[in-house]
């Protein structure tokens, strides 16, 4: 049995009940709690990209493509039939796994870079169907959610602290399913496949599966992800909800940033990162175009040159099980200890 | 038709030589510079205030050009991209996103958000043979273009330095051994590669706008030239831009103009997916 | 005797390089054959093209009288084939149970993988470095680990490349118990080693190859003698050729 309450679980736990008890502390309407809403969003966009980029080590730079899908899909249904944006919610995960596996049948045999670049096409292919299938996509102008007050059923809500919590309770589903999926047995072969793919198949992984698999769950996580922004910001267009710079390599970076393939990494990333951009845009954005954006660039570069393990790196690593270890040593001839 | 096809030479010559860098670099580092594009966007200002300032053609600011974004992708390479030469792909990705999206942005705040262009007194001149109409500014570019093939094309074949690039990007370790000096060399290789491509972007000038955000139109283009022709082949990427200038003036008789680019995203992934060491070499 | 494994002109080239060349052979079950050859004879790209690894330029692998040559490794595998691999490739950022665990997924849930990994650790006697990192072992460690990493997909054959390489020689006796004890068991065993002391040894039978082709088969004082495998090795009238000395 092992200890139910390591430093890390702690950590989270404190987290989490910290972060649910926020509305009641800062002003419900104000600037703060939808900044602190926002922080949680990109935490579990973050951590859906961290089941491929950080689990499989597929790095993805199409992410924003099943984001936008969520949310095309989600609204679509919704201003032309009027089908509440839960179930949307669930229909645009249904789009966005499809689209998921369709993307991995050519690109799953490319490694690395030419795997980047591929999804990175793939995002830019949907960002120029939405903005030129203007009839059905409303085109470059993109898609405004009618602000309804309060019907909770249809995913309106008037206070910010209700979209807040129920970020934070897709954050936390996002969390519990990294966590299932990275200690479970798909959570194995997907680290055999991201250390070394030829000795993982020889050793009976069926590896396409496992990232297939993978990338279904994140894309649908991501899409998930994709029809909360809809809702809570009442309007996107294609150029923004399909943005290579805006989301995909933001939902990496924070992954990164705090660190790949664990489970605080994109949490840790997200509350250093978002909070960041928001202080240099209210303090940089008056003084020069751009300026925010640039030192978001520098950040990045910073970051993979200082710490390319992440934030994560610096918390203490998790103990394995040394008590096991000293099961009663049977006849040790090679291996002379470790 | 024929129009369309020439039109496509034309521009697919210039396509190519931008082209030409991103392969360069990668072939001889192993790095796909995803701000590639964005040095692209610094020759166009250079050669545009050259002309501003200087009043130089933008065919000849494209020397400038070279010779300034060489001395930039220099000194990139030796202080950033050296440092993840040999760190896991998703390092090296994101180094580099964060540099286009820092030069973007820097480029923002220095010269404005503004469209900028030239004007030269061949602008709207032209050839004419018989159905077919050359544009002068087209012409000279393809022109500026295949000299610069060839300069680089000797200059790696003959020159010392250009063949220590080559037998670094073959095997660093025995480039080393007979004494090749391979970090500097690496520096040179980008600093190269980035020039070519700014060449390349000075040289359009005259029939293209540069804004901060010109180099996110060239990215897909970019890359789709350079998997047609084999990530890290040169001549394969000279060959691969023609191809894709060719399929884009193509598909704006067919498809509507917001298209064009779609047409080239679905060529590049098919690409990929079928052929990730590219369709010329080894074809 | 029943052949568990049929190799039937098994052909690799690349480009022009004809790595392996018409080798056909069968391993019985319960048996311990070796496979020599120079460095470069194409040993490692045999033992790819087996278990799925490698393509097969032409011929045919039959595995208990199935054609499996054309699935993919992990098929392979589950058919009950697999491989070690010559230059250790564990999974450097697991423990050595979970990198066997991985590997016991195959055929149990996660909670018997973990027993049937820890059940293969300690009869390879690497149960006490079980929770060590496999960054931090030595050569001979992670050989025996790769062995692990094998025999918990539960394989009826077993190609082990080169796993003595970097043994001392009381280390090298320990594992070659644990392979006859495999034997016994009735696994089919392929072995790629240089030490001819182990080789002959151990061995039932020994291939023998060279430039790809299996120059001679038999019993191993035969295969031993026989001069164009001597020359292999010498490297008489192979001047010019690499990969004449082992
Ligand atoms: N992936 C490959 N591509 C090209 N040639 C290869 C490849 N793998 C092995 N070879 C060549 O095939 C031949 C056989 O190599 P190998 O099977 O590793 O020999 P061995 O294991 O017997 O030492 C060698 O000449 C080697 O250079
Ligand atoms: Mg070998």
């Amino acid at each position: 049995m092992r200890t139910l309450f390591t430093p890390s679980r702690a950590a989270l736990l404190i987290f989490f009940v910290a972060a649910a008890l926020l509305p009641f502390f800062v002003d419900p309407r104000g600037h703060l709690l939808r900044v602190a809403a926002m922080v949680l969003l990109f935490a579990a966009m973050a951590q859906s990209w961290n089941i491929v980029g950080g689990l499989a080590n597929q790095i993805s730079l199409g992410h924003a493509g099943f984001f936008g899908l969520g949310a095309y899909t989600s609204t679509l249904l919704f201003l032309k039939l009027g089908i509440s944006p839960w179930i949307g919610m669930f229909a645009g995960a249904v789009v966005a796994g499809g689209a998921a596996v369709l993307l991995s049948i050519p690109t799953f045999r490319l490694k690395g870079h030419y795997f980047a670049l591929a999804t990175l096409a793939f995002a830019e292919v949907l960002r120029v169907i939405a903005n030129s299938w203007a009839d059905f996509t409303g085109g470059p102008v993109g898609l405004s959610i009618p602000f309804m007050g309060s019907q909770p059923a249809y995913f309106a809500f008037r206070a910010v602290s209700s979209y807040y919590w129920v970020i934070l309770g897709l954050l936390a589903a996002v969390c519990l399913a990294f966590h299932l999926l990275a200690s479970g047995a798909l959570g194995y072969r997907l680290r055999a496949v991201r250390e070394n793919e030829n000795a993982a198949e020889v050793a009976g992984v069926n590896t396409f599966r496992v990232k297939l698999i993978a990338s279904v769950i994140s894309a649908a996580l991501t899409a998930i992800c994709g029809t909360v922004f809809a809702q809570f910001t009442f309007f996107f267009d294609p150029d923004s909800i399909f943005s290579l710079a805006g989301l995909s390599v933001r939902m990496a970076m924070i992954a990164i940033v705090g660190g790949l393939g664990t489970l605080g990494g994109p949490i840790l990333g997200a509350l250093f990162l978002i909070p960041l951009e928001e202080t240099a845009n209210a303090f940089l954005s008056s003084k020069a175009a751009g300026l925010s954006q640039f030192v978001f660039g520098v950040i990045l570069i910073a970051a993979i040159l200082i710490q390319p393990r992440g934030l994560m790196a610096w918390w203490p690593k998790p103990r394995r099980r040394r008590a096991e270890a000293s099961r009663p040593a049977v006849a040790a001839p090679a291996a002379k200890g470790a | 038709m024929l129009q369309a096809l020439i039109d496509g030479i034309l521009l697919g010559g210039v396509y190519g030589v931008i082209a030409t860098g991103l392969s360069l670099v990668f072939g001889v580092l192993g790095v796909v510079n995803f701000a590639h594009a964005e040095f692209l966007m610094l020759g166009m200002y250079v050669a545009w205030f050259a002309w501003r300032w200087l009043g130089l053609d933008p065919l000849l600011g494209s020397v400038l050009s070279f010779v300034i974004v060489f001395a930039v992708g220099y000194v990139v390479q030796r202080t950033l991209i050296e440092r993840v030469l040999k760190a896991p792909p998703a390092a090296q990705v994101f180094l580099t996103v964060g540099l286009l999206i820092a030069i973007e942005n820097a480029a923002l705040m220095v010269f404005g958000s503004e469209f900028r262009s030239v004007s030269v007194p061949y602008q709207v001149q032209g050839y004419r043979l018989g159905d077919i109409f050359i544009g002068a500014p087209y012409l000279y570019a393809f022109a500026a273009a295949v000299i610069l093939a060839a300069a680089l094309w000797l200059f790696l074949e003959r020159s010392w330095t250009g063949r220590a690039i080559r037998a670094v990007a073959q095997d660093a370790m025995a480039a080393t051994l007979v004494g090749v000096d391979t970090k500097r060399t690496y520096g040179l290789a980008f600093g190269l590669g980035v020039a070519l491509t700014a060449f390349g972007g000075a040289v359009i000038l005259p029939y293209i706008t540069v804004s901060p955000t010109v180099g996110g139109q060239f990215v897909v283009l970019m890359f789709t030239v350079v998997v047609l022709g084999g990530l890290g082949s040169v001549a394969g990427a000279l060959a691969g831009g023609i191809m894709v200038g060719v399929v884009q003036s193509m598909s704006t008789l067919i498809f509507p103009i917001q298209l064009q680019n779609l047409c080239l995203f679905v060529i590049f992934i098919a690409v990929l997916a079928l052929r990730p060491q590219g369709l010329i070499k080894g074809a | 005797m029943t052949a568990v494994l049929q190799a039937e002109g098994v052909s690799v080239t690349f480009g022009g390089l004809k790595a392996v060349d018409g080798v056909s052979f069968t391993l019985n079950a319960g048996e311990i054959v070796g496979l020599i050859g120079p460095n470069g004879a194409g040993k490692t790209t045999l033992f790819n093209a087996l278990v799925g690894l490698q393509p097969l330029t032409s011929g045919a692998v039959r595995l208990g009288g199935e054609t499996i040559s054309g699935l993919k490794p992990h098929k392979v595998a589950a058919k009950g084939m697999t491989k070690t691999f010559q230059n250790a490739a564990l999974f450097p950022d697991m423990s050595v149970l979970e990198n066997v665990t991985t590997a016991a997924l195959l055929r149990h849930d996660l909670k018997g993988a973990r027993i049937k990994a820890e059940r293969v650790l300690d009869t390879l006697g690497l149960g006490p470095i079980a929770d060590a990192d496999v960054q931090d072992l030595t050569f001979p460690q992670k050989a025996l680990v790769e062995m692990a990493r094998a025999l918990a997909t539960e394989p009826r054959v077993l190609l082990l490349d080169e796993v003595m390489a970097a043994l001392t020689p009381s280390e090298m006796d320990e594992v070659m118990k644990v392979i006859r004890t495999l034997r016994d068991e009735g696994l089919a065993l392929l072995v790629v080693e240089h030490h001819m002391r182990a080789i002959m040894a151990l061995c039932d039978r020994l291939l023998a190859v060279n430039f790809g082709r299996l120059l001679a088969q038999g019993r191993p004082s035969e295969v031993a003698a026989d001069p164009q495998v001597i020359e292999a090795y010498l490297g008489h009238g192979a001047a010019g050729q690499e990969g004449a000395h082992a």
